[in-house]
């Protein structure tokens, strides 16, 4: 598989949670900056005080199991900051990625941001 | 070669209830919508075009036992692990060897748990005394594993009761064993007491691997280049699809097993050609099989980025050419 490139922004900080959007392919190529950016926002939002960081998949291509399974180190890392991890607006591949996983039954999916925030 | 899967079950042997066969007969007579058929050979063509496999067929309950055919009948049966399955690969055996096929049976086991090893006592060729059997392992307590079960507080017959000339191999990983008709890899695995996967390459290059009870830690997936490598453009990947992944990080995460998405995204990554799914959850019914292969089909899709991988689910009595 080519390498992809995965872009991040952090698009509200609305002192409820942080919401986070990455963009992009999530593969084995990167899986590992992925993870890493991910356990950066956690922080950041355990820094600020916020119990919720947002997870956009909205611009999130597809997710392999190297992505999924680094949402769980995520989630395990920001349990330990007492954040929790909850999952917005997947693509339709996103949510059959999801259903196939079972990862539905292991993170809350919002249909959309606002409903993430306030879920 | 050929592939054959004599035993598919994961952990534990299971059965079909009355109940299960009963929902098929139902299922299969409202699929016919009230057609009659002139005989059972035209009943049965019916079935197997219109039925789907969980009710037509079944997946089977034997545990863990492949057989990898290469070469001739001159040549030595090739099997990997001792599971349940292997009371009739024995059988059959019998009948190829009666046939003329050379009484030599060369052993591989991914590691020494009960339902790896439970088949062995029943396993006909042990008491042909023409026989020889190799048990290959990269464990160098299997032959303990293989006596311990057949002592008399487990088993009626004592292993030196066994006429066969058996023998135990300790293999290592990082060399190259030719065996038989093939040239035997073997890869360490992460399983409580430790398993290990095995490549079986023949003479015209085509390569099977049979990886199973292969845990691919959430925190160790570096590790998980040693096994693309592996797997490196495989004819066929077998391998312990168990779980859902969702289950093998959370509930069931350290239990030794993988899951569907893994093993598909490992193929992937190597670029194999067909993956089997295999050590099928013994509380899984054939309709739950049967959906893990669909949507293991449609991962594949979803993720596929090269060359198509065909997505195979291994059940009792598959063959597969290779």
């Amino acid at each position: 598989m080519g390498t992809s490139i995965l872009v991040w922004s952090v698009v509200s900080h609305d002192g409820a949670a942080r919401v986070v959007k990455p963009a992009g392919k999530i593969d084995e190529s990167t899986a590992t900056p992925f993870g890493e950016r991910l356990a950066e926002e956690i922080e950041a939002a355990a820094t600020d005080g916020l119990a919720k960081v947002v997870v956009d998949l909205s611009h999130i291509e597809y997710m392999s199991s190297r992505g999924l399974r680094g949402l769980t180190l995520g989630q395990r890392k920001a349990s330990e900051h007492k954040v929790a991890i909850v999952l917005a607006q997947p693509n339709e591949i996103m949510r059959e990625i999801l259903a196939i996983s079972r990862y539905d039954k292991v993170f809350k999916v919002f249909d959309s941001v606002a409903e993430a925030v306030a879920g | 070669m050929k592939v054959r899967f004599w035993g598919t079950r994961g952990s534990l042997a299971v059965a079909q209830k009355a109940a299960s066969i009963g929902d098929k007969i139902a299922a299969a007579l409202v699929a016919a919508r009230g057609r009659t058929f002139a005989d059972v050979a035209e009943a049965r063509a019916f079935a197997e075009s219109e039925l789907d496999f969980a009710t037509f067929g079944t997946y089977g309950g034997a545990t863990s036992c492949v057989e990898v055919e290469a070469g001739g009948e001159g040549d030595a049966f090739i099997v990997c692990d001792l599971g349940s399955g292997l009371r009739e690969f024995g059988l059959d055996a019998m009948g190829r060897c009666a046939r003329g096929h050379a009484r030599v049976y060369h052993v591989f086991l991914s590691h020494l748990h009960w339902d790896h090893i439970c088949g062995f006592p029943f396993f006909v060729p042990v008491f042909d005394p023409a026989a020889e059997v190799v048990i290959h392992s990269g464990h160098p307590d299997a032959e303990t594993a293989l006596r311990r079960q057949q002592e008399e507080i487990s088993f009626p017959v004592a292993f030196d009761w066994l006429r066969a000339n058996i023998s135990f191999r300790t293999l290592e990983v990082g060399t190259r064993y030719p065996i038989g008709a093939v040239t035997v890899e073997m890869i360490e695995q992460h399983h409580s007491h430790l398993s290990y996967g095995y490549k079986f390459t023949d003479a015209a290059g085509k390569s099977v691997v049979y990886s199973t009870d292969s845990e691919h830690k959430i925190d160790k997936m570096d590790a998980e280049t040693a096994f693309v490598g592996f797997f490196g453009g495989c004819d066929l990947v077998i391998c312990d699809t168990m779980y859902s992944l969702a289950d093998s990080i959370s509930m069931k995460e350290d239990w030794g097993h993988s899951s569907n998405v893994v093993a598909i995204d490992l193929c992937h990554e190597a670029e194999a050609k067909r993956l089997a799914l295999f050590h099928h959850e013994p509380t899984y019914s054939d309709a739950d099989l049967q959906r893990m292969h669909q949507e293991s089909i449609r991962y594949e899709e979803l993720t596929r980025e090269t060359a198509p991988l065909e997505v195979l689910c291994a059940y009792d009595g598959l063959v597969v050419d290779v």
